[in-house]
């Protein structure tokens, strides 16, 4: 698995939580792509949802920052414990040899 | 769990604070254009003006889109489109990084999107309108979470007790940041800015 697919997972397991609407720039850059007709495939999503790992080696923690949409009808701290509950569940199902524990923050950036 | 208590980085290089060509940044030119304030630079630059239409087409497609569904009649289209363009403008004009929950869980919140969840409690009392909303963190020695404090002016009905609507709008306040961010308090500063003529008064629960 790259890096690209390693983004892809952690992507939809945060677009399944509970509250989530969609990362980050899922409006404003995807419909502005799309009007402009120069859509950047992967730009979207990585924008929302940046991962880097410190330490090398393939052991080293990893650094996670989500930029995630609120639904209006949820609370937005239960949402961010949950979106920050499943990237660590996801990370440890595709690194279950690393033991540092993950870095992740998350932001809450807009309320639906 | 991390023990981070700082904000975490502004936007990047490649983030969504687009930078247009002759300098001016893209959240800029459509707040000015929103404001309708007039704008000589705006009228002689190109990559401007492009902006400006691109956001006239981003709001007409939006309005299309909702029109177009076959199940647009179950919805109000023109709140819809509202909330959208809400979402637009809160990701080019984010503010800062606001603390959500415990010092130690590293979740944030981006200032914008908290202000708006306060202007609109205080606008569910009755003739209230809320104005602008400033939310300021303040850290002390020895204390790990921040002391977050919101300082809210509103327009008020003339005819309102202004003590009791205060406390109105305090309540609603504090009820719509713990209920709907989970963000903790440590004060709310209303100033009451301007009385409203019974004729100018909103009526409750506008829609925004």
């Amino acid at each position: 698995m790259n890096g690209t697919a390693h983004i892809d997972e952690v992507a939809r397991a945060v677009l399944g939580v509970e509250g989530v609407a969609f990362l980050k720039p899922g409006v404003a850059q995807q419909v502005r792509s799309a009007l402009a007709g120069t859509g950047r495939a992967g730009a979207t999503r990585a924008s929302g949802l940046r991962m880097s790992r410190s330490g090398g080696g393939g052991e080293g923690t990893w650094d996670v920052d989500v930029h995630i949409v609120v639904l209006g009808e949820a609370r937005a701290v239960d949402v961010a414990r949950g979106t920050r509950a499943a990237v660590a569940e996801c990370l440890r199902r595709m690194f279950p040899e690393t033991t540092a524990p993950a870095r992740i923050t998350v932001t809450v950036t807009g309320l639906l | 769990m991390t023990a981070r208590t700082d904000p975490p980085r502004p936007s990047q290089p490649d983030g969504d604070d687009e930078l247009l060509p002759c300098g001016r940044s893209l959240a800029e030119v459509w707040d000015l254009r929103e404001q309708e304030k007039h704008d000589p630079h705006l009228e002689g630059c190109l990559h401007c003006r492009r902006a400006v239409d691109e956001l006239a087409v981003l709001e007409t497609s939006v309005r299309r889109l909702r029109e177009q569904s076959s199940t647009a009649e179950a919805y109000d289209a023109r709140a819809l489109t509202h909330r959208i363009m809400d979402v637009v403008r809160l990701e080019l004009r984010p503010g800062r990084p606001l603390p959500l929950g415990e010092p130690d869980e590293d979740l944030w919140i981006m200032e914008s999107a908290a202000a708006r969840t306060v202007r609109a409690a205080a606008e569910t009392v009755r003739g209230v309108r809320a104005g602008s909303c400033r939310i300021t963190l303040e850290r002390l020695p020895g204390r790990e979470a921040p002391l977050i404090d919101v300082r809210l002016e509103i327009h008020a009905p003339a005819s309102a007790p202004l003590q009791d609507l205060a406390e109105q709008v305090r309540r609603s306040v504090l009820t719509a940041v713990d209920g709907t961010l989970g963000m903790v308090l440590n004060g709310i500063d209303i100033r009451i800015t301007d009385l409203l003529d019974a004729a100018d008064e909103p009526g409750e629960g506008t829609d925004r």
